[in-house]
């Protein structure tokens, strides 16, 4: 899946206009799939479609899209592990599910601020990822991935067996508070419409923020520890640094999402933390092409969208996730970003 | 410039190293030859900081070195190359030396934009044309040659600017054209350089050392110019076979 994904980086690379030398091989620097003009092209009409959406979209799917938003910072950052650390998250949903909680917990029994349910949300995922992750990093391969998703299922069991945080029930009747943006600037989540615009410019920061710490000299080393994280520290870094960061980084993206949940749905449930909610992200991102950041935004819009109108015929829309999960594996595992790179980018040599 | 002192490691029952000791010269070039299952890799892999020792200890310019994790050895300026190629594949030549001299900057410019970090790229540029491999650059180092590849393999240790430079076995599946090479290539570099060689190219080893261990079962057999190893008879009958020795 990689692979493919990096053959796509490079062709792109190769088939432009060979100009000066320094500046090929600058170019040649910026090999991150994040940066490539293409890509640029794909998440400003994204955007631009995802700004005029309301036009028509009416309140339920507005609310929708701000949904898919949400879960798209699960897959935003499972992107982050995967497409540049070279790590598979299972339990990205641990995150989400635990900044909704504490938010919902602080907005029913401590404050109304959302400047501070923030701050303690995005500390205590902050803290918790630390933790979790100085342990989980040291773990290769598959057992990264066993660990993650173990941890962020015994947080689902935890919450489905505590009665003081609503056990099974989760938490309802969370109220909707307004946003003290500026001082005399209130803004009310209650308004479908400037709650819509107010995730999506959010998301956009995310996204850009992303990207700009990704293009980094942080960011090379990534890629290095995604190609081959056995020679890395034979160059003079020590990969766990680096990968810990991602992974504190990437929670706080996921925790983003989480944090506005409750606003969202007014309650919050122990299947937040789920297996569900964790593979779908991992789902989203390989839709949208892994390692180009964009990409798991738009394939949260796709999955959220098709798993709404599908689940209004069937119960079981997760068959149609399981199917969609092979067949982009099989036949298209650079994702929607890696066929359209294909495809637009015209004259580009594909290598064997 | 490093010197090992009594170095052992086990696995399980097997001495892979056993009571090793040797020095290796500044600016010299020190071969380890022996046969296969000698140890040699082991030793490596303990002095590069891939294995921890049982007992003994590396120094490297009088400093205790020994079970330093090998990042840190890095920065202090061993840099090792391994016998089977271990390179980022799907990253460019220029990236892959680019990330190699990127380890040179200051820590503090880790969130430094890519294009704003010139240097590296500079002497990135540089190491390509002096191991002749700008016309590659943006090749991915998984599409060159195996000759290559064990090039770029030389060329990032290299960009680290080390003191000592480790080569395990650089010829590893080279044609005899592209070994003298490589042999031109480990020449040049020893002056400035220490090097630590392991080869199982006997010619090689014999015309660019100037020092030679030879182990054998773990142990060191001999020490000594090249000369002398080709004279020994010890070292002729554990590395070259019986029927050498009676010749």
């Amino acid at each position: 899946m990689l692979q493919a994904q990096q053959q796509a980086q490079t062709t792109d690379i190769e088939s432009r206009p060979a100009g000066t030398v320094a500046g090929r091989l600058l170019r040649a620097v910026r090999s991150g799939g994040s940066n490539s003009t293409l890509l640029r092209q794909i998440a400003l009409v994204s955007l631009l479609l995802a700004a005029i959406f309301p036009l028509f979209g009416g309140s339920f799917f507005t609310r929708l899209a701000i949904e898919a938003l949400l879960f798209g910072c699960i897959a935003l950052s499972v992107d982050i592990l995967l497409g540049y650390a070279g790590l598979l998250s299972l339990g990205q949903a641990a995150y989400f599910g635990l900044a909704a909680y504490v938010a919902a917990l602080m907005y029913l029994h401590v404050t109304q601020s959302f400047w501070l349910v923030l701050l303690t949300a995005s500390a205590s995922v902050g803290v918790f990822s630390f933790l979790l992750g100085a342990v989980a990093i040291r773990a290769k391969g598959v057992y990264f991935a066993l660990i993650t998703f173990g941890v962020a299922e015994i947080l689902s069991k935890i919450t489905h067996n505590t009665r003081a945080i609503g056990g099974s029930d989760g938490l309802i009747g969370i109220p909707v508070p307004s946003i003290r943006l500026l001082p005399g600037l209130e803004i009310e989540f209650a308004n479908n419409y400037v709650f819509y615009y107010l995730v999506l410019g959010t998301v956009c920061l995310l996204y850009l923020g992303t990207r700009r710490i990704l293009n980094t000299a942080f960011g090379s080393v990534l890629r290095a520890i995604r190609d081959n994280s056995d020679r890395v520290p034979y160059l003079g870094y020590n990969p766990f640094w680096y990968k810990l960061l991602a992974y504190v980084m990437a929670a706080q993206i996921a925790a983003f999402g989480g944090l506005i949940y409750p606003l969202l749905r007014g309650f919050v449930a122990p299947h937040l933390f789920g297996f569900e909610v964790s593979t779908k992200a991992v789902v989203m991102s390989l839709v949208g092409g892994v390692g180009t950041l964009i990409g798991p935004l738009m394939g949260s819009v796709i999955i959220t969208f098709l798993e709404s109108v599908v689940g209004s015929y069937t119960e079981r829309h997760l068959i149609l996730l399981g199917i969609i999960f092979i067949v982009f594996v099989m036949f298209l595992p650079d994702g929607l970003c890696g066929l359209a790179q294909r495809t637009f980018g015209a004259g580009r040599k594909v290598k064997p | 410039m490093i010197r090992v002192i009594d170095l052992s490691k086990s696995f399980g029952a097997l001495r892979a190293v056993n009571h090793l000791s040797f020095e290796a010269m500044p600016n010299c070039i020190t071969s380890i030859i022996g046969p296969n299952g000698a140890g040699k890799s082991t030793a490596f892999n303990l002095i590069a900081g891939t294995l921890r020792p049982d007992s003994g200890r590396v120094e490297l310019e009088g400093h205790d070195v020994t079970g330093e994790p090998a990042y840190r050895l890095a920065k202090l300026g061993v840099a090792r190359s391994f016998q089977i190629t271990n390179l980022f594949f799907g990253l460019s030549v220029l990236e892959n030396v680019r990330f190699a001299c990127q380890s040179l900057e200051s820590r503090n410019r880790f969130l430094t934009r890519l294009d704003r970090l010139s240097a590296p790229v500079r002497r990135a540029t540089e190491i390509l044309e002096e191991f002749g491999l700008d016309e590659s650059a943006d090749q991915l180092v998984g599409n060159l040659s195996h000759g290559d590849q064990r090039r770029v393999e030389i060329a990032i240790c290299m960009a680290l600017t080390p003191r000592v430079l480790m080569l395990d076995e650089p010829t590893q599946g080279m044609s005899p054209a592209e070994t003298a090479e490589i042999d031109t290539l480990i020449k040049s570099l020893a002056g400035r350089v220490t090097v630590l060689l392991i080869e199982h190219d006997i010619d090689l080893v014999m015309n660019i050392s100037d020092h030679v261990i030879v182990m054998h079962q773990g142990r060191k057999l001999f020490e000594g110019p090249p000369n002398e190893v080709r004279a020994s008879p010890a070292v002729r009958e554990a590395y070259l076979g019986a029927e050498h020795a009676a010749a």
